[in-house]
């Protein structure tokens, strides 16, 4: 009687086993590749810094690339991709918290966009 | 309807709790989340007392002009300790003790996920507390505020170690509340009863859950904010001193962004206490549940978008300004959703007025007072006449005492029989209700028209003839009322223990899942997990309706089936809070003990982390009466893994916070070296690879273990702490490198941000580097194993978190110049 599931679809939605798999994950192959593209991308990344004429869009463009390179180590090698989705809630929604705060902080401090008052949050 | 209740009494009164060990002993090693509950609610009693006490002496100076009873000095010191130790050591433990002793019995669930961490967790707190008002004893107490102003904090004006009391006791403290967070967190989400779905938690659950996720999430701002200052204190770097660059509005943003959610972490488990004891005395189901659910949800999101509307009057600009107080102005809509819905909780509802509901009537009108007074804050204009007055002391304790502390003592009241078996009497209860109320009232209403007509925050003395000499005599008069109805309290606590009334399994005819159980609960909570069918399951087994009773079988509840394993006590969590307090304290005192200290706390966490760790791998799996593996819950997660998941979710903010600070300080250092004369890119690219590349071997690592290959894991592991091992030799060598090209710590602002944000980096580095050489050597003496992947899953998992933080360093410092 105690661990039986109840008949509430809800509940068994939670525990049904596309949630939370045992071995959730690609193989060593994949995280091969994954790895080769982080190399790569890193390369990338390091020559655009060092070509004058991408001064311009040097910050959106390492900025994707680097976007990038988070999202294949959290997709892959931390399995989010595979595994149960309160990970990827509980993971996500504070990273999402973080990157408001910190372009928060750079408006108050007047590195973006305008407050309203020259030199804003200046100490 | 008698019946159903009358039947619970009778199953519970036949059910024998399994013997509990005493002694002293006993409760220095419990790891039973109700005897955690009670030494929180204990040890937050006596600080509150303490506290309770600071703001007496206040009162007492400001009751006639020119007062002469503290001095201006003593008079900071008291305003100080007071608001910290009234946040810090009493409300937010009060409300732990109402998580640990109620939140298994309320899911329907054994323990906690942690149960250790769980005991951690409270020394740490007592531990904290005791260092904290140890000040007093060294004469050296905080003295800057409960909120700690920088540059009022900062070296130049704050010269002798009352701040570092402060700054140091928080860190502290923060530590406790983190991880009793986490721990609280993965309990709700993962060790519901069957049945227990989300929509059928009792909402003092919800709120506990909001509530754990704001501390989670608000904490490891201040946590960098106080690193910030304890590295301008100890070590002279200009974080917040304008002088070297930095600025004093940094502390003020990262203290509110923390300091906001605070508030909300002192009110939502009041306001989830209120929602459980005003239906068991009105004898209605909570109104409006899925709105109070949605509320509460929204309260905690919004209240991480309002915290500049404490500082209007710092000239951040007329844009920011507006959509501050427009948030500001949109946290109220949750906020009143809620107060409806209790107003129409108790109306038509068949009322006791005992003391219980006494307390939290009148929790709903002070509250709403104070969040009136709130709206008017939320008006830039309006609290640019309002900030730094006694209006906004009225404000704040109308919502924290007659909001958070009045919610308190109606769970004190509704719950003491579950605990001690024992009913606190009522008309003593009523006395303190009556004492308490009005000298509340008396106190902090006046504080209104003091702020109106111009009365300062924080000032130990006033002129006479300012008219404000009667109102300060009356808001005196009140605390010693309060004081009084303490006395009343505690009077009626002493006598109740020993000859109060009995109070059988379910006095009140409760709603939750605790209410079927033996007054006090036996340590195993419940003999047979309940399979939970419907909302307010307890109830409507005990009043069913048509559509059928709450729970599967109450009988089982309560009736033994057998042996019920439970967790084992344990001197680590204890010894290990110990430890740290040395190093805490060898902050103060010498070199020396900071380092013994720290080696004590390696030691402690070592043997803390592996004590569980069995002498020989456990190949054939665990099982107790309830689950196979009791590392996994119901939802088929496990434990374990969460509670990693939801670190990493916390240590976002942490690294998000260091990271922020660094970019918006780019471009404010004063001197050189600049970051373009010193970064060698070229190096820390080498770096970089070395760890993309023990990411590849970590997760190589996992997925052996996975596949049962031990030796292959081990193989991994070891390549993985060796590449830590040299990414951690490019830092050394990079930082020894910048110091000979004569940019040390404090050079500059570039060189503070920067070395405090690698530097840290580079400490999870190395811990990570020890943990995966910890489990090497436990998979190769054989004291793990193959069925041990969940250990390994979880350093990987850290592993490349610190890899991602990496990712971003290296874009934003070394390529984005």
């Amino acid at each position: 009687m105690s661990g039986q599931p109840s008949n509430d679809r809800s509940y068994r939605a939670e525990t049904s086993p596309a949630h939370g798999a045992a071995h959730p994950g690609a193989g060593p192959r994949t995280y091969l590749v994954v790895a080769a593209f982080l190399l790569a991308i890193t390369v990338m990344e390091v020559w655009i810094f060092y070509v004058p004429a991408l001064a311009r869009v040097l910050v959106p463009i390492l900025l994707i690339l680097s976007t990038l390179k988070f999202t294949l180590v959290a997709m892959f090698y931390m399995h989010l991709k595979f595994d149960h989705t309160w990970f990827s809630y509980v993971f996500v929604g504070p990273l999402i918290l973080a990157i408001g705060l910190a372009v928060a902080l750079l408006w108050l401090f007047g590195l973006i966009g305008t407050t309203g008052v020259p030199h804003a949050g200046a100490g | 309807m008698a019946d159903g209740h009358a039947a619970s009494i009778a199953l519970a009164a036949h059910a024998a709790p399994a013997a509990e060990a005493r002694g002293l002993v006993s409760w220095l090693t419990t790891v039973d989340h109700k005897r955690i509950g009670l030494l929180y609610g204990t040890s937050a009693l006596a600080f509150f007392l303490i506290a309770g006490f600071e703001a007496l002496l206040i009162r007492l100076q400001l009751a006639r002009p020119g007062g002469q009873l503290l001095g201006a000095q003593r008079y900071n010191e008291l305003f100080t300790m007071h608001g910290t130790s009234m946040v810090f050591l009493a409300l937010m433990p009060l409300s732990a003790a109402f998580f640990n002793y109620l939140i298994p019995l309320m899911i329907g669930a054994r323990d906690v996920a942690f149960p250790r961490l769980n005991a951690f967790s409270y020394w740490v707190f007592l531990l904290g507390g005791l260092f904290l008002n140890a000040s007093w004893l060294v004469g050296t107490p905080p003295d800057a505020g409960w909120f700690g102003y920088a540059p009022l904090t900062s070296k130049p004006f704050s010269v002798g170690p009352h701040s570092d009391f402060w700054l140091l006791g928080l860190l502290f403290l923060g530590t406790s509340s983190i991880l009793g967070s986490l721990n609280f967190l993965v309990t709700i989400l993962n060790l519901r009863a069957p049945g227990m779905t989300f929509l059928r938690l009792p909402l003092f659950v919800w709120t506990t859950l909001v509530t754990n996720v704001l501390i989670l999430l608000a904490f490891p701002p201040i946590t960098v904010a106080l690193i910030f200052l304890m590295f301008d204190r100890f070590f002279g770097t200009p974080f917040y001193l304008p002088a070297g660059g930095g600025s004093p509005l940094l502390w003020q943003h990262l203290f509110w962004i923390f300091g906001h959610p605070e508030v909300y972490i002192l009110i939502l488990p009041a306001m989830g206490i209120v929602s459980e004891v005003l239906p068991a005395f009105a004898r209605k189901p909570l109104f409006g549940y899925p709105s109070m659910v949605y509320a509460t949800a929204l309260i905690g999101f919004l209240g991480f978008g309002v915290w500049a509307h404490h500082m209007f009057a710092v000239g951040m600009g007329p844009i920011a300004d507006s959509a501050f107080a427009l948030t500001s102005m949109l946290i109220a809509i949750p906020t009143g959703i809620k107060i409806f819905n209790w107003l129409s909780t108790i109306w038509g509802g068949s009322l006791r007025f005992r003391t219980p509901f006494c307390f939290a009537v009148a929790f709903v009108a002070m509250f709403t007072i104070g969040g009136l007074s709130g709206i008017m804050h939320a008006s830039p204009p309006v609290d640019l006449q309002q900030t730094d007055s006694y209006f906004v002391v009225a404000h704040f304790h109308y919502v924290l005492f007659g909001g958070t502390i009045l919610a308190l003592f109606a769970g004190i009241y509704y719950w003491f029989p579950k605990v001690t078996g024992r009913l606190l009497d009522d008309r003593l209860g009523l006395l303190h209700f009556w004492l308490m109320l009005i000298g509340f009232n008396l106190t902090f209403f006046p504080m209104h028209f003091l702020g109106l007509m111009g009365m300062p925050r924080r000032i130990y003395t006033y002129a006479p003839g300012l008219g404000w000499d009667f109102w300060n005599l009356v808001c005196t008069v009140g605390a010693v009322v309060q004081g009084f109805s303490l006395l009343v309290f505690l009077a009626n606590v002493a006598r109740s223990l020993r000859r109060g009334t009995p109070a059988g399994t379910d006095p009140w005819d409760g709603r939750t899942l605790e209410w079927a159980l033996p007054s006090p609960p036996p340590a195993y909570n419940f003999a047979v997990l309940p399979t939970v069918l419907r909302r307010d399951a307890l109830w409507l087994t005990k009043h069913p309706d048509a559509r059928g009773p709450g729970l599967a079988d109450l009988r089982a509840l309560v009736t033994p089936a057998g042996p019920i394993h439970m967790p084992a006590p344990s001197s680590w969590p204890l010894l290990t809070a110990l430890a740290m307090i040395v190093l805490i304290a060898g902050a103060l005192l010498h070199l020396g003990v900071v380092i013994v200290g720290g080696l004590l706390t390696a030691l402690a966490l070592l043997a803390f982390a592996t004590e569980l760790v069995p002498a020989r791998a456990n190949h054939g799996g665990h099982a107790d009466g309830d689950h196979e593996d009791p590392h996994v819950g119901a939802t088929g997660l496990d434990h374990r893994k969460l509670g990693i998941w939801v670190f990493i979710g916390s240590e976002c903010l942490f690294f998000g916070t260091l990271i922020s600070t660094y970019v918006v300080y780019r471009g404010r250092s004063l001197q050189g070296p600049y970051p373009h004369d010193i970064l060698n890119v070229p190096l820390i690219t080498v770096s970089t690879f070395v760890l993309l590349m023990s990411s590849l071997t970590m997760v190589l690592g996992v997925a052996a273990i996975q596949a049962r290959d031990v030796r292959a894991a081990r193989r991994w592991l070891l390549a993985t702490a060796a590449l830590g091992g040299v990414f951690l030799a490019g830092q050394v060598y990079e930082f020894n490198h910048f110091v000979h090209e004569g940019l040390g710590l404090t050079t500059n602002l570039f060189a503070a941000t920067f070395y405090v944000m690698v530097g840290f980096h580079g400490a999870h580095v190395t811990v990570g580097v020890i943990w995966l050489s910890a489990l090497w050597y436990l998979l190769t003496r054989g004291r793990l194993g193959a069925r041990d992947e969940a250990l390994v899953d979880m350093a990987g998992l850290y592993w490349h978190f610190v890899d991602v933080v990496w990712i971003a360093i290296f874009t934003l410092v070394y390529l984005i110049q």
